[in-house]
């Protein structure tokens, strides 16, 4: 029986049922990965004694008549830039070779109380920051429907090995589209949560007003089941929510939504992707939802947005960096100490180094008002924008990524260039609402997502959404490897 | 609006970066690049909007009492006498 490719309530159904130990489906995910992985490069840390280890003693548990967790055995990659006790996170970066955190995220406290298994750390972009995983320092993770192709990033690594059958769920960070943009690449389904509904204690910070953690799985169902347990309020970071403090949300397949088409985000699309988009709209009015054309229009300044506001908090986090008490081997004899900072730093990547600096450039002093302000001002009218159209709509559609997985390498040279692709994802992060892709259909080939967002807190019809039009269309998941 | 080399040469020496000739060369053009699609932020008639001010109900923080880890935390190997070596100030 092949294991590796049950979805999270398959495995624990059948781990409960006895009809195989969690000893025998970590083993085959651990045979899959020294398989496909020298394709892929999804993980760079694998946690394979410790991974058999828990398995066992999980089993063990389950013999004994123990209760076991919501997710007993299910086999999780962590983005590896959230904190695992005892367990190198690297950010992809050289400035964090050798970091090996004292403390376990909250999310990870949570998954490891639900008694899930964590088989490896998964690649990223450094500091994720990037949209196709080419910016670790381990290299590119490649596409499992084209391994010349990028997989998307930042969370490139907790996409691909979700749809290479290397685990089952995954965690990923979503800033401006990191967790999404990966999951429409690689045909999974990727959640950014609404902002504060999930703990960011433990979380590497990029962009501290943006980023939310976010579950990746190849169904509606695996991020359901990942979110009722990772979501709620903690003590330990005051900008989660006090609304519900611990909410549960259901599978339920629900029709006659009112659903907005946003116009720009459909225009500004590939014409091979829009199409794919329009086959999803047809889908959703054959399930009686109301689908329109909606405008929005400051979506026009939402990347510079975006990246202003990005940049600063970047330029800001990464200060703290300065390679004494962790980070990678760099004796300080001899050195003075502004020198050696400068050089124990010149070894963060080059698109860590270009944020950094354009992130101060626009906290100068004469400078500030003129972008920093702005952008705020930016983010404020498109929420109020959002907000309106949310009184008439009950969620807002359009493709995650306006093109198709392009080839490794492509856009590398281009910042710029590689930006442009953020433009339908970052406002989502802009506004805090939550956003979800989920599997549309085939282009050339390769995978397209459909990007549904609804307004704050609204996970529950999101997900009610994704679910009933993941149930209509039925698209692929895992390609043949 | 151009970006200098100098600009850049400077904002490295406050973020302490290091950067060689070719880096710098190859930053100050992306960076411009990216500053002026930046300035698209002055084109839109912003005065009557207001910043985001945040009406949510954050939870509570923890109560600051220290913590003692039972493993080894640092993650360097430059020690002495129980203390952490970094660089000379002067």
């Amino acid at each position: 029986m092949s294991l590796d490719t049950l979805h999270v309530e398959q495995v624990v159904q059948g781990i409960k049922s006895r009809e195989f130990s969690i000893e025998e489906y970590i083993s085959q995910i651990f045979e899959r990965i020294e398989k496909v992985e020298p394709k892929i490069n999804a993980l760079v840390t694998l946690n394979k004694e410790e991974g058999l280890n828990r398995a066992r003693r999980l089993d063990k548990k389950i013999r004994e008549g123990k209760q076991s967790g919501p997710l007993a055995g299910v086999a999780f990659s962590i983005k590896d830039n959230i904190c695992t006790k005892g367990m190198k996170t690297t950010c992809a970066s050289k400035m964090l070779e050798s970091y090996v955190p004292a403390y376990d995220a909250t999310v990870i406290k949570r998954l490891m109380t639900a008694d899930a298994i964590i088989i490896g750390k998964a690649n990223l972009d450094e500091f994720a920051m990037g949209s196709t995983t080419e910016f670790s320092r381990y290299g590119p993770t490649r596409n499992p429907w084209d391994i010349s192709r990028v997989s998307g990033g930042s969370s490139g690594g907790s996409a691909a090995s979700v749809a290479a059958l290397e685990c089952t769920a995954s965690l990923g960070s979503d800033t401006g589209g990191s967790v999404r943009c990966p999951a429409s690449f690689c045909s999974a389904v990727g959640l950014k949560p609404t902002y504060g509904l999930v703990s960011r204690f433990g979380l590497v910070s990029y962009a501290n007003s943006l980023e939310q953690i976010g579950p990746v799985g190849r169904t509606v169902s695996d991020v359901v089941s990942v979110l009722n347990v990772i979501a709620g309020s903690d003590e330990n970071d005051h900008t989660t929510t006090t609304n519900d403090s611990k909410p549960t949300y259901l599978l339920k397949e629900r029709n006659g939504l009112r659903v907005g088409l946003v116009t720009e985000f459909i225009k500004g699309a590939d014409s091979a992707v829009s199409k794919v988009i329009y086959k999803a709209v047809d889908t959703l009015e054959k399930q009686d939802c109301n689908c329109e054309e909606v405008s929005l229009p400051s979506v026009q300044y939402a990347l510079a947005s975006y990246y202003t506001i990005a940049t600063a908090e970047a330029s800001s986090n990464l200060a703290r960096y300065d390679n004494i008490r962790y980070g990678f081997d760099m004796n300080p004899e001899g050195y003075e100490w502004n020198s050696y900072f400068a050089r124990a730093r010149s070894n963060f990547g080059e698109e860590a180094k270009r944020r950094i600096i354009v992130g101060s450039y626009v906290l100068s002093s004469g400078y500030y008002g003129k972008y920093y302000m702005k952008a705020h001002q930016a983010r404020s009218l498109l929420k109020h924008e959002m907000e309106n159209l949310f009184q008439r709509y009950d969620v807002l559609i359009g493709p995650t990524m306006p093109i198709l997985p392009f080839k490794i390498g492509e856009r590398i040279d281009d910042p710029l260039k590689m930006y442009l692709v953020d433009i339908d994802t970052v406002v989502a992060n802009l506004t805090g609402m939550p956003a979800i892709s989920v599997p549309a259909g085939f282009a050339e080939s390769l995978p397209v997502g459909l990007q549904i967002i609804a307004d704050q807190f609204a996970e529950q019809t999101l997900l009610d959404v994704a679910y009933s039009f993941e149930q209509a269309a039925k698209v692929q998941r895992s390609p043949d490897l | 609006m151009v970006v200098t080399i100098e600009e850049v040469k400077h904002l490295g020496w406050l973020a302490k970066l290091e950067m060689s000739d070719a880096e710098l060369q190859r930053y100050t053009t992306q960076i411009e690049d990216i500053v002026n699609y930046l300035n698209k932020l002055d084109t839109i008639p912003l005065e009557q909007v207001e910043p985001i001010m945040l009406k949510k109900k954050f939870s509570e923080l923890r109560k600051d009492t220290p913590e003692t880890f039972e493993d080894r935390v640092l993650g360097t190997a430059y020690m002495k006498d129980g203390f952490v070596k970094g660089p000379r100030m002067v």
